[in-house]
């Protein structure tokens, strides 16, 4: 038995979809991912929803990709967001945007 | 080659419809439907015309098959019967004919500018843009959403080239490149045609552009104008370039160069196809009229054109009588 079930094991965790850090040093890279809130945030997940570079590329984008199908599975399925991945999707228009986001502007 | 082409009109439609199925399914939904009702000009995607134009491209084996750069490997020889060597020219002509179907033909596509949402909280909090697009499998790839959050807080649909860079990157297909390659600018397409190297331009093209969109369409058309230019109609006479070529020149009133290459290597039956072709694209010219009224055949029908449409009267006029007098030679003889 590893060390993940023993975690899950006690009181029952729930499914999140948030950022997974990935990528080098200075060079950041986001998978969107609905993993166990329990889990490590790069460890075992669930399912990739989606990634987002950061960094902005040669044509001046940051490049943001999202299965918008799996997740309104996940969502359907009682997941909840972090709250950059409720920025982004506020920011993508699936979701209103962010109250956040609004008070950072101002 | 007229069994082929009887053959080929029935085969071909549902080919044609298969193969381009999935990049231009509406188009083609509506080409075709208007070409089946009563709409006066011709269509590329007609019957008709994709037999003259398939007739017109030739079946040149050697060509078609042609070595392609592959890995070294030793020749393989077998031997056969008669029989057998007959079986096996036939099962090449059903393959090079799958080789030469052509890519489609399309007007430019609109470009897209629509607006979703415009936030103007969100001025000057971001310092690029970002674009989004979703990846879900069984969306066809024209059907996607790919949507762009602008500095300014404005979220609009992407444009048709951030659509095709981020199709690429997400779903790469061979043959293409995220960023288009240098080649295709216009300066450098000069370079690659004192080559004589226009059909693996067009073939790279194809790989790289979608059919409708304004690089494909530029490169196409460069192509056939220096094509036309220098008569070096031959380079792509059994590729599955030549309808399309074909098309371009006829819809451009540009046929003469072509007329003189074919009638210099002797292939009548092409030469009428063509000016049967021009026919149906211009029905209200005079040559038309009178091939209409006469019912003309062959020769009669290539020397009613030269009287009232070409520019280059005199020349179609010697390759005529040169290709007249190599008849009665060898009739003779």
């Amino acid at each position: 038995i590893s060390a993940g079930s023993r975690l899950l094991r006690g009181r029952g965790g729930h499914v999140v979809i948030r950022f997974a850090l990935g990528g080098c040093t200075n060079r950041p890279f986001f998978r969107i991912v609905a993993a166990n809130s329990r889990r490590a945030r790069d460890g075992k997940y669930l399912e990739q929803l989606g990634c987002l570079d950061p960094l902005p590329n040669a044509h001046g984008e940051k490049v943001a990709g999202l299965n918008l199908d799996r997740l309104r599975y996940w969502l359907g399925c009682g997941a909840q967001l972090s709250r950059p991945a409720e920025k982004l999707l506020g920011l993508a228009g699936v979701l209103p945007l962010h109250p956040m986001t609004v008070t950072g502007a101002e | 080659m007229a069994a082929l082409g009887a053959r080929g009109s029935a085969v071909l439609p549902t080919r044609l419809r298969a193969l381009w199925a999935l990049p231009v399914r509406r188009a083609l939904a509506k080409d075709a439907g208007e070409g089946k009702a009563t709409q006066p000009k011709p269509a590329f995607t007609d019957e008709a015309v994709q037999t003259l134009l398939y007739k017109m491209t030739g079946l040149d084996l050697h060509k078609v098959f042609r070595p392609v750069k592959k890995g070294l490997k030793p020749p393989h020889y077998k031997l056969m019967t008669e029989a057998q060597l007959e079986e096996a020219t036939r099962k090449a002509i059903e393959e090079a004919k799958t080789k030469l179907i052509m890519p489609p033909v399309l007007n430019e596509r609109e470009p897209i500018d629509d607006v979703l949402a415009e936030d103007k909280v969100l001025e000057g909090t971001e310092t690029a843009k970002y674009v989004f697009t979703d990846l879900s499998y069984s969306i066809p790839h024209r059907e996607r959403f790919i949507v762009v959050r602008e500095p300014n807080g404005v979220l609009r649909k992407a444009t048709w080239e951030e659509r095709d860079r981020m199709i690429q990157i997400f779903f790469p297909k061979e043959g293409r490149k995220v960023i288009p390659p240098t080649l295709f600018k216009d300066e450098n397409l000069g370079t690659v045609f004192q080559q004589e190297r226009h059909e693996d331009v067009l073939n790279m093209c194809i790989a790289q552009f979608e059919p409708d969109s304004p690089d494909y369409i530029r490169v196409h058309h460069r192509t056939y104008e220096d094509i036309e230019k220098h008569a070096k109609y031959d380079l792509l006479r059994s590729t599955r370039h030549f309808g399309g070529m074909v098309w371009y020149l006829v819809s451009r009133k540009k046929t003469d160069g072509l007329l003189i290459d074919m009638i210099n290597r002797d292939l009548l039956e092409d030469a009428t196809s063509l000016i049967t072709l021009y026919h149906m694209l211009h029905p209200e010219c005079q040559s038309a009229k009178e091939a209409k009224e006469g019912k003309l055949q062959g020769l009669d029908l290539i020397k009613v054109f030269v009287k009232t449409e070409s520019q280059r009267e005199g020349y179609i006029q010697l390759a005529l009588q040169a290709y007249e007098e190599a008849m009665a030679t060898s009739s003779a003889s």
